[in-house]
C-alpha cells in the first residue's frame, strides 16, 4: 500500500513539478488595446499594433492614381495607355507573420488605380506572366470583345490589348474573369477604375479604399478583412487629413464570400454618390451597405480636429482588420466652422 | 569440436545482425541519396490546442505542434475575432513542441468560447469550450475539497461494499462462485468503461498523430502483461501458506480497482476544472453507488480466509484513495495525454484481475466455468454496473 501511494505521489509530483519549476526569466510587459497589462517571458503576437514588414504600402496606394501615358489621337481625343502585368506566384506577408499566395496586377493587391476622364480612349496592354490564364474585365461600357470574359489570355507571357472609351462617369472595379472566378478574385486580381466627369469634380483630398479580405485557409470564409489589403493598417498608421477640407473617398467593395460589407464613419456624416455616376448625392449618412463590387463616392469634411475611427459596422470584419483612423489636423487656412453639408 | 561450436555461434550472431544491417542500410539510403525518391506531396502543418484555461482576465491555450513540419504561431483569436496575445516560450514550434498562448480577454463565466490559433501560412486551428469556468488554482481549500470528493467516491463506497463480507462468508460454494463471477462481471464493465473514457479523451484532445486508439490498446496490453507477470509471482509466493492466497488475489483486485478509481478521480477533477459538472452532488452520489460494488469485488475472495479486518481495511484504502490523487491531478494539472495513459493502465490492470479471478474460480470449483452460478454471476455483474452507470 505504501508502495502504491508513494508511486501515485511520485507520479503526481512529476506532473505538477514542471509547471512550478518553469523559471520566470526575462519579463516583457504587454499592454493590449483594451488597456490590460500582462507580463510575459515569451513573445508578443499583436496584429493590431505590431507592424509587419510590408511590401505593399497602403498609405501610398491610398492617394496613388495612375493617369497612364497620355497622347492625343488625330481626332483630338486623349489616349491613355497602361501596361498591366498579371502574376500568380507571389507570396506576401498580409498580416504580421501570415504569408499568403497573392495573385497580382502589377505586383500588388489591389492593382493600380486607373484614372481617366469620360470620353478618353483607354488602352491597356495586358501581359499575363502567371502560370494560369487571366484576363481583365472592366465594369463600365465597352464592346463585347473588350469584356475580358471570352478571350482568356494564356499563361507565361500571353498578351491582349483592351481598348475602349472611358465611361460612364463614376468609380468602377476591374478584375480577372477566368473561372473559377471566386478563386481568381479572392487571391487578389482586382483594382479600381475611376472615370472623371469632363468638367471635373470640386478640389478635394482624394483617396481610394478598396474593401477586401483574404481566406488564408481556404474554407470559403475570410480570415482577414481590410480597407486596402493590410488588416488594421490605418489603425496604427492613421490617415492624416485637414479640418474643413473636402475629403473624397472612392470606395469599392471587392470582398468575396461575405454577402455584404459596409462603411461607417465616426463623428461625421458623408454625402454618398452610389457608383459615382451622378453629381447629386443620393444620401447623407454615416453608414452605407455594399454588396459585391458595389461602390460609390463619399464626400465629407471634419469640423473638429482629432482622431476619428472608420470601420465596418459588421463588427466581425472590423475585429478582423477592417478598421482605420482619420487623424484630423487643425487647418488654420480654412477655419470657417460652417459646413456645406447638413446645415 | 569447440572451434566449430564457436563458429556456429558466430553464424547465429551474424545471421541475427545481417537483416538488421540491411534495415540500417536502407534507412541511410532513404535519408541520403534516395531522399528524392520519396520527396512527394506537400507536408501539411498541424497544431492541436490541447488545453484551454480561463484565468483572471486571460485565456490560456496550450498548443502542440502535431504535424510533420515545424510551425510558427502568428495569431490568436477568440470566437473568430483577432486578439493580441503572448506566446511562451516563443512562437516557433518544432514537432511535438508545445507553447502557451496567453490571450488577455474579459471572458464571462459559463459562456461558450472558441479559441483559434493561426499559423504562418494562414491556416487556422480551433478548439471549442462549452462553458468557460475559472481554472482551478492550487489551494489548500480546493485540495481538501477534492480529498472529500475522492473520499466519497472512492474510499467510503468501497468500505461499504466490504461490509458484504460476512454475508458472502456464510453462503454456499455455489453462491460464492456466483459472487466471484459477479465480481469479474463488475470488473469487466469497469475495464470497458475505462477504455471508452480513454478513447473519448484522446479523440477530443489528442492530435491524430498520437494514434489515440492504438495508444490505448498498447498501454492496456502492456499494463495487463506487466501485472500478469508480477501478479503471478505474488500468487506463487502466497502459495507457500494456503491462507494468504485469497489475500494475494484480493490485493491484486484492490490494486486494479485502485488504478481504475485513479482514472475516475482524474475524470472528476478534470470535470470540476473544466466546469462541466453541473449536477455535481448527483454525480458524486452516482459514482458512490457505482463504486460500492467494487467493495464486493474485494470482499469476495477475502471471505474464504480468516477474517482479517486490518488487511481488509488496508485493501479498501488501496482501492479507494487513488480517487483522491486522481481528483488532485485531474483538477490541478490536467493533461489529456496522462489521462489517457492512466485510464488505459487501469483497464489493463482490471483485465489481469479478471483472469486471476476466473483462474481461481476454476481451481476452487470443479474446473467448470460454465456453471449456472458463474455465468449468471458474470451477467448480473455487468448488468448491475450498467444500471448504476446510468446514474453517473
Amino acid at each position: 500500500m505504501i508502495l502504491l501511494i508513494s508511486l501515485v505521489v511520485g507520479l503526481s509530483m512529476i506532473l505538477i513539478f514542471p509547471t512550478i519549476s518553469e523559471a520566470q526569466s526575462e519579463q516583457k510587459t504587454f499592454v493590449t488595446h483594451s488597456g490590460s497589462v500582462i507580463q510575459t517571458t515569451g513573445e508578443v503576437i499583436d496584429p493590431l499594433y505590431v507592424e509587419s514588414t510590408l511590401e505593399f504600402d497602403p498609405m501610398s496606394y491610398l492617394r496613388d492614381f495612375d493617369y497612364g501615358r497620355t497622347s492625343t489621337l488625330p481626332d483630338g481625343t486623349t489616349l491613355r495607355e497602361y501596361t498591366i502585368v498579371a502574376e500568380d506566384d507571389k507570396v506576401m506577408e498580409i498580416s504580421p507573420g501570415v504569408f499568403y499566395n497573392v495573385w497580382t496586377f502589377n505586383g500588388s493587391v489591389p492593382g493600380p488605380t486607373i484614372r481617366a476622364t469620360e470620353g478618353d480612349t483607354v488602352r491597356i496592354n495586358f501581359i499575363n506572366n502567371g502560370s494560369k490564364q487571366h484576363t481583365i474585365h472592366f465594369h463600365g461600357i465597352h464592346p463585347a470583345e473588350m469584356d475580358g470574359v471570352f478571350e482568356p489570355v494564356g499563361a507565361d507571357g500571353g498578351k491582349f490589348t483592351y481598348e475602349f472609351i472611358a465611361g460612364p462617369v463614376g468609380v468602377h472595379p476591374y478584375h480577372c474573369h477566368i473561372m473559377p472566378l471566386e478563386e481568381h478574385i479572392a487571391h487578389g486580381l482586382y483594382g479600381v477604375f475611376i472615370v472623371d466627369p469632363k468638367d471635373g469634380r470640386p478640389a478635394a483630398d482624394e483617396m481610394v479604399m478598396i474593401l477586401n479580405g483574404f481566406d488564408t485557409d481556404f474554407d470559403t470564409e475570410n480570415n482577414f478583412y481590410a480597407a486596402n489589403t493590410i488588416p488594421f493598417y490605418y489603425q496604427h498608421h492613421p490617415i492624416q487629413i485637414k479640418s474643413n477640407e473636402l475629403i473624397r473617398i472612392y470606395v469599392v467593395n471587392m470582398l468575396e464570400f461575405d454577402p455584404i460589407n459596409n462603411f461607417h464613419l465616426h463623428g461625421n456624416l458623408y454625402q454618398y454618390y452610389p457608383t459615382g455616376t451622378d453629381v447629386i448625392p443620393s444620401f447623407y449618412t454615416d453608414m452605407i451597405t455594399l454588396s459585391q463590387t458595389e461602390r460609390g463616392i463619399m464626400e465629407f469634411k471634419y469640423n473638429y480636429p482629432g482622431k476619428y475611427l472608420f470601420h465596418a459596422h459588421k463588427v466581425e470584419f472590423s475585429e478582423k482588420g477592417w478598421v482605420g483612423i482619420f487623424l484630423v489636423k487643425d487647418n488654420p487656412e480654412k477655419n470657417s466652422p460652417e459646413s456645406e453639408y447638413g446645415t | 569440436m569447440e572451434l566449430s561450436n564457436n563458429s556456429s555461434k558466430g553464424k547465429v550472431i551474424a545471421s541475427g545482425i545481417i537483416p538488421f544491417a540491411f534495415v540500417v542500410l536502407m534507412m541511410v539510403y532513404l535519408f541520403g541519396p534516395g531522399a528524392d525518391l520519396l520527396d512527394l506531396g506537400v507536408p501539411l502543418p498541424e497544431i492541436t490546442i490541447e488545453k484551454v484555461d480561463f484565468v483572471d482576465s486571460e485565456i490560456q491555450a496550450t498548443v502542440r505542434n502535431t504535424g510533420p513540419i515545424s510551425v510558427e504561431v502568428v495569431m490568436a483569436d477568440v470566437n473568430d475575432r483577432i486578439q493580441p496575445a503572448a506566446v511562451e516560450p516563443d512562437r516557433f514550434l518544432e514537432r511535438y513542441e508545445t507553447a502557451l498562448v496567453r490571450i488577455p480577454f474579459e471572458w464571462n463565466t459559463a459562456e461558450p468560447y472558441t479559441i483559434g490559433i493561426t499559423i504562418e501560412d494562414g491556416t487556422r486551428f480551433e478548439k471549442e469550450i462549452e462553458a468557460a469556468a475559472p481554472a482551478l488554482e492550487l489551494s489548500l481549500d480546493l485540495a481538501i475539497f477534492f480529498a472529500i470528493i475522492g473520499t466519497y467516491v472512492g474510499i467510503i463506497p468501497v468500505m461499504i461494499g466490504l461490509l458484504w463480507l460476512p454475508f458472502i462468508k456464510k453462503i454456499s460454494k455455489q453462491k460464492y462462485h456466483f459472487f466471484l463471477a459477479l465480481t469479474a462481471g463488475l470488473l469487466l464493465f469497469l475495464a470497458f468503461d475505462s477504455i471508452e473514457e480513454a478513447i473519448d479523451v484522446s479523440d477530443e484532445s489528442l492530435a491524430g498523430s498520437f494514434n489515440g486508439t492504438l495508444l490505448v490498446a498498447t498501454v492496456v496490453v502492456l499494463s495487463f502483461l506487466g501485472l500478469y507477470y508480477s501478479g503471478d509471482k505474488l500468487v506463487k509466493k502466497a502459495d507457500s501458506s494456503k491462507l494468504a492466497k485469497p489475500v494475494a488475489i484480493a490485493l491484486m483486485i484492490s490494486i486494479g480497482i485502485g488504478l481504475h478509481n485513479f482514472g475516475e478521480g482524474l475524470a472528476i477533477g478534470a470535470a470540476v476544472g473544466l466546469g462541466s459538472i453541473a449536477f455535481s452532488t448527483f454525480l458524486i452520489v452516482g459514482f458512490a453507488l457505482h463504486n460500492t460494488t467494487e467493495g464486493i469485488a474485494i470482499a469476495a475472495p477475502m471471505s474464504r480466509g480468516k477474517l482479517m479486518l486490518g488487511k481488509l481495511a488496508a485493501m479498501g484504502m488501496i482501492a479507494g484513495t487513488p480517487a483522491i490523487f486522481g481528483a488532485w491531478i485531474g483538477g490541478f494539472v490536467y493533461s489529456p495525454f496522462t489521462s489517457v495513459i492512466f485510464l488505459a493502465i487501469g483497464s489493463g490492470a482490471i483485465f489481469q484481475v479478471i483472469i486471476v479471478i476466473m483462474k481461481w474460480i476454476r481451481d476452487e470449483g470443479d474446473k467448470n466455468l460454465s456453471s449456472i452460478s458463474v455465468v449468471s454471476g458474470f451477467a448480473v455483474g455487468m448488468l448491475v454496473m450498467y444500471l448504476t452507470s446510468i446514474l453517473v
